[in-house]
């Protein structure tokens, strides 16, 4: 599943560069994320509870940020077992870019998922992943907003 | 877990059971009314179809707990004393069945069906669109569809 | 022909239990103290098993056993094994990789097996399965057929090099070559066959205990063979000795030939009864069933057909490639071999044909004969092919096929099969007749007008039922015979009990194979019980598949009748002191032809069993086997004629007609063959229009439910003309062909003639979805 997008977010590039590092602001804003824990330096740990379709299951994996690129983007990469529903794997690059009022955010998501989510959730999965990339970038832009005014 | 009761084919049964329990494993394991059967678990096969309150419901897809209360059939209480149901009989005189496993599902939609759309408004084409919900792999539907064609001329 | 006879449409016996829900499938059944299995699968199409973490799930509720491949291999339990040896071109054996109940070191396949638990209830042993920490090492992986076969494609087995299997021929290469090469016209196509999970709506099942006290199992199964079960699970799984074991194939809620193989859960079942001490119980629930249930199909072929100038058929030439999935399924290696390059003959003369076929393994599900098994392939290959060979060379597409029948028997074909009966023309004039194709025309013409494309299309096939004598198929690789046995135990009073090896899991042999004693003795089919599915019961039985229950297992029923026939009437012709040669049995009486004296059936009985006054030396009772061994297969074959009509604004095809004209030979019960014709007919239907098992590219099966995995529904099929010409198989005693298959292997290719005819565009694949044929027809 491919998946491409841009969101425009109110905050200077180098704001944005640091949310994106910043695992408190990924935890809120990662939908059914309940932990995320840094264990080394751009390597996380996370618990997430994903429902896709008839399946709902906690996902527990780890999150990578690769290829960063100071304050242009970065690839943010993760894989997540959810016991007998599977797993699911993929990544994002992220590429921002200045804007008169803020920064414009292209991403450009690739993901795969195996197991019960792909037999019975995958004529799911692109709405799905629409989904939560939306509710993302909601709250990344609602947080990178509050931020601005705060 | 809760407390659950309600008639089944004509008796009234209580019996504790967990909260998540269907009611296709409530008639199966709690009442060994082993007729009702599972033949999917997506609610698309219609092999479980039981009436509750005189209507046609996939038995997998409600709760035990959410039919406390309510009067029940299955195939197992179709017939009456010792005489068969007209659709039951109808499916046997139109080789309406092969294998078995869906016949008690299409047998309680049959029914149901005649119940809902009257016996004289039932054609191949409106007898055909509400077997949706029922899929059968031996048959071709051929025979049911006589098979129903018969026992609601029979249940008029 | 009585009112219960042969040829008598009699209701079914075994209907009252069915239409009443007292049935008894295999997960009906329960046992004290029974125990539920739950299968951990993996989840990726290969990956390496780095280590199993049982801590978690050993240490919930309920929970008697966590259990995986290396303990299963460590207590002996062998591994699976293909029935049928075939040997490549070069002589060398096939290249079967092993197959592990419980995967010990790789997965291979998205759903292979990779531990159980086993638990007190059914959500115990779920809720622990889920606890099971499987840490997997992903490995390349490959899922369709033609790349497995590419340079650097990732190896699923050590023992095939190449994912190959076996590179096998049939028929004469350069003869065939020859015979193209001067052809007046030549048609290429390639063809695929696309690939379907069998689906009978009761899921696989398997009830498994074993009593210590006596050191004997007992296993509640959904099989199609139980004899053939008891037998692999003891002679090669060792999972008990043959007369320790019991296997009972109780109602059996549809096969269509997908339980016939022995799978991993009836092992694992057996062996987890015995290690933790409980009975075991397992039920398929629909989601693994299209993951584990063997799947059928997926051939891929490139076939040139060349004719003389006068439309004859001179060679043909194909080449396929079969996927046979993760691992060599019980009878896989014989379906794109022997069940299928030899029917590439069809219905026609043809004096050259070669087929060579690849099998190779890919990380996809075992696939092996389903409904037809590879005569389905071959049909399709065939019947799409003449009637494109028919439209290239602007012949009507039934006069090509009627200017290469075969028309003289017995005929044998370059590719094996000696055709013993058949009258290819007549079934063709009813099929034609009855669809009035004369006028197709005017149809089409009225329906352009409602801005409808309507086509027709048609299919001669030809199969080979009763797959037979032994010697012969053993000749070929099989590792079993392929007779039957049946035994007829007639009590002291008249009724009779008829013991056979056949399985009925829909067939309606309770009521079919009741006829024959009604025909016999005039017996009511109601004092005939129908015994079978029962090891402890009956002797030995190669069980039901091929059409085979018909011409093999009534065959040897016919045998056993003959004996008893024959010492009923020496023992009544001693009784009434007449020449044995003028005894009758009619009507449940035992007369004395041209007198008045007779004797009732049960009086003849009841004198076997007490012995009082019995011809000297003769042994009392009454009571005979028989085992039956044909010496040829039947071919039945018949014309399938498909209209339908396209709306070109959604690609949406409606079946308008279906016709089918089938010779089966004789009938012993029309009702229930018409029956068998409907089904087999609405399983090709779905192949042609609505079923494809999907795997994306990572191997994950995408048409896992009924949510995605189009079966017919009542609402795509139309009622169906059938009718049945009769020429009589001279192969059996009873004259019969076969009529379970003939539906599903004759009718995908008529239906896609039908609508490459209507929208005027040749290059469609199955399944003819809506998509797809819009597509066609907008150009995309």
């Amino acid at each position: 599943m491919d998946l491409n997008g841009e969101e425009f977010i109110p905050a200077p590039r180098e704001r944005v560069w640091e949310m994106l590092n910043d695992p408190e602001i990924l935890r809120q804003c990662i939908p059914g994320c309940e932990t995320l824990e840094q264990a080394e330096p751009d390597q996380f740990s996370a618990e997430v509870v994903l429902k896709i379709g008839p399946v709902k299951a906690r996902f527990n994996g780890e999150v990578f940020i690769k290829d960063k690129n100071f304050p242009d983007g970065y690839r943010i990469e993760g894989e997540g077992k959810g016991g007998i529903a599977g797993f699911a794997s993929g990544g994002a690059d992220v590429i921002l870019k200045e804007q008169e009022d803020g920064t414009l955010l292209e991403y450009r998501v690739d993901a795969n998922v195996g197991g019960k989510i792909a037999q019975l959730g995958s004529r799911l999965i692109t709405s799905t992943s629409k989904k939560l990339a939306g509710q993302f970038f909601g709250k990344f832009s609602e947080l990178a907003a509050q931020a601005q005014t705060a | 877990m809760s407390k659950v009761s309600m008639t089944v084919n004509g008796k009234t049964v209580e019996r504790e059971v967990e909260d998540r329990m269907l009611l296709v494993e409530f008639l199966r394991e709690e009442l060994n009314l082993t007729g009702t059967h599972v033949g999917c678990d997506t609610s698309q096969c219609g092999a479980c179809v039981v009436h509750v309150d005189g209507k046609a419901v996939k038995s997998c897809t409600q709760l035990a707990v959410q039919a406390s209360g309510c009067e029940v059939v299955t195939i197992e209480g179709l017939a009456t004393g010792g005489d068969l149901h007209p659709m039951q009989a109808a499916f046997k005189e139109n080789h309406g069945l092969q294998c078995g496993f869906c016949t008690p599902g299409m047998i309680m939609t049959a029914v149901d069906l005649v119940n809902r759309v009257g016996a004289g408004n039932l054609d191949e084409k409106t007898i055909r669109e509400n077997l949706e919900g029922n899929i059968c792999r031996c048959t071709g539907y051929h025979n049911i569809v006589r098979s129903i064609e018969a026992g609601a001329k029979a249940m008029a | 022909m009585g009112v219960e006879g042969i040829g008598a449409r009699v209701l079914r016996k075994e209907d009252k239990r069915f239409i009443t829900g007292k049935g008894r499938y295999t997960d009906d059944f329960k046992m004290a103290g029974m125990h539920y299995a739950a299968f951990v699968r993996s989840p990726h199409a290969h990956a390496k098993i780095r280590g199993i973490d049982k801590s978690a799930a050993e240490a919930m509720p309920g929970v008697v056993g966590v259990l995986d491949g290396k303990q299963l291999t460590g207590d002996g339990i062998g591994n699976l094994i293909c029935g049928w040896m075939i040997h490549s071109k070069d002589g060398s054996p096939m290249n079967m990789g092993a197959w592990s109940a419980i995967a010990t070191e790789h997965v291979r396949y998205v759903g292979d097996a990779a531990a159980v638990v086993v638990a007190d209830t059914l959500e115990n042993a779920r809720a622990a399965a889920e606890a099971v920490v499987i840490d997997y090492e992903e490995l390349p992986h490959v899922i369709r057929a033609v790349d497995a076969l590419k340079d650097g494609a990732p190896q699923l087995h050590p023992e095939a090099k190449g994912n190959l299997i076996y590179d096998w021929e049939i028929g004469e290469k350069d003869a065939t070559e020859q015979a193209i090469a001067g052809a007046a016209h030549v048609t290429e196509m390639e063809i695929v066959n696309n690939r379907l999970s069998p689906n009978p709506m009761e899921p696989r099942a398997a009830l498994a205990n074993y009593d210590e006290a006596d050191d004997h199992f007992t296993l509640y199964t959904t099989s199609q063979n139980p004899h053939v079960a008891r037998l692999v699970l003891s002679a090669f799984y060792q999972v008990a000795p043959e007369h320790k074991l019991r296997v009972i194939a109780p109602d059996v809620g549809g096969g269509f030939g997908s339980k016939i193989y022995i799978y991993p859960e009836e092992i694992v079942c057996l062996w987890a009864s015995k290690r933790l001490g409980v009975p075991v119980k397992w039920t398929s629930d629909r989601t693994e069933a299209f993951l584990t249930d063997a799947h059928g199909r997926d051939h891929v072929s490139k076939a040139r057909i060349g004719f003389d100038k006068d439309g004859k058929i001179v060679g043909f030439s194909i080449d396929t490639i079969a996927n046979i999935g993760a691992y060599m399924s019980l009878f896989s290696s014989s379906v794109p071999t022997y069940l299928y390059a030899t029917l590439l003959s069809g219905q026609y003369n043809i004096a050259n044909i070669h087929c060579n076929v690849r099998t190779v393994y890919t990380n996809t599900a075992p696939v092996d004969a389903y409904r037809g098994a590879g005569r389905p392939e071959a049909t399709y290959l065939v019947e799409r092919i003449m009637e494109t060979a028919a439209r290239e060379m602007g012949m009507d597409p039934a006069e090509l096929r009627r200017r290469n029948f075969v028309s003289e028997f017995p005929h044998q074909t370059p590719v094996i099969m000696c055709y013993d009966a058949g009258d290819y023309n007549a079934t063709l004039d009813a099929a034609l007749k009855a669809a009035d194709y004369a006028n197709i025309g005017k149809r089409k013409e009225e329906a352009k007008a409602r801005g409808k494309l309507r086509g027709i299309g048609l299919s001669c096939y030809i199969e080979a039922c009763g797959i037979a004598p032994s010697a012969a198929v053993g000749s070929l690789g099989a590792g079993v015979g392929l007779w039957e046995s049946g035994e007829i135990r007639v009590n002291p009073v008249g009724t009779v009990e008829i013991l056979t090896g056949s399985h009925s899991h829909g067939q309606g042999h309770e009521t079919t194979f009741a006829q024959l004693v009604n025909e016999r003795f005039g017996l009511p089919v109601d004092n005939v019980q129908v015994i079978h599915g029962d090891t402890d019961k009956v002797q030995f039985g190669m069980g039901t598949y091929g059409s085979r229950s018909g011409a093999v297992g009534m065959s040897a029923l016919v045998k056993a009748l003959d004996k008893v026939e024959a010492k009923a009437k020496k023992i009544a012709a001693h009784l009434m002191e007449a020449d044995e040669g003028d005894i009758v049995i009619e009507d449940g009486e035992v007369k004395v032809a041209g007198t008045d004296r007779k004797l009732g059936w049960h009086e003849v009985c009841l004198a076997a069993y007490t012995g009082h006054n019995l011809p000297q030396g003769m042994e009392p009772g009454l009571k005979e086997t028989a085992f039956y061994d044909p010496t040829n297969f039947t071919f039945p074959a018949g014309t399938y004629v498909c209209e339908v009509e396209v709306d070109p604004e959604t690609g949406k095809t409606e079946v308008i007609q279906f016709v089918a004209a089938d010779d089966f030979g004789v009938i012993v019960n029309p009702m229930i063959v018409e029956g068998q014709v409907h089904g087999g007919i609405t399983q090709g239907i779905g192949q042609a229009l609505l079923e494809n098992v999907i795997y994306d590219d990572n191997g994950q099966l995408l048409t896992a439910s009924y949510m995605d995995y189009a079966m017919p529904r009542a609402d795509d099929v139309p009622s169906y003309k059938l009718s049945t010409h009769e020429t009589v198989c001279p192969g059996n005693p009873m004259g019969m062909k076969g009529c379970g298959e003939a539906g599903a292997i004759g009718s995908p290719p008529a239906l896609i003639n039908a609508i490459t005819d209507a929208i005027g565009n040749n290059n469609l694949t199955m399944p003819a979805t809506p998509a797809r044929v819009w597509a066609l027809i907008n150009g995309k």
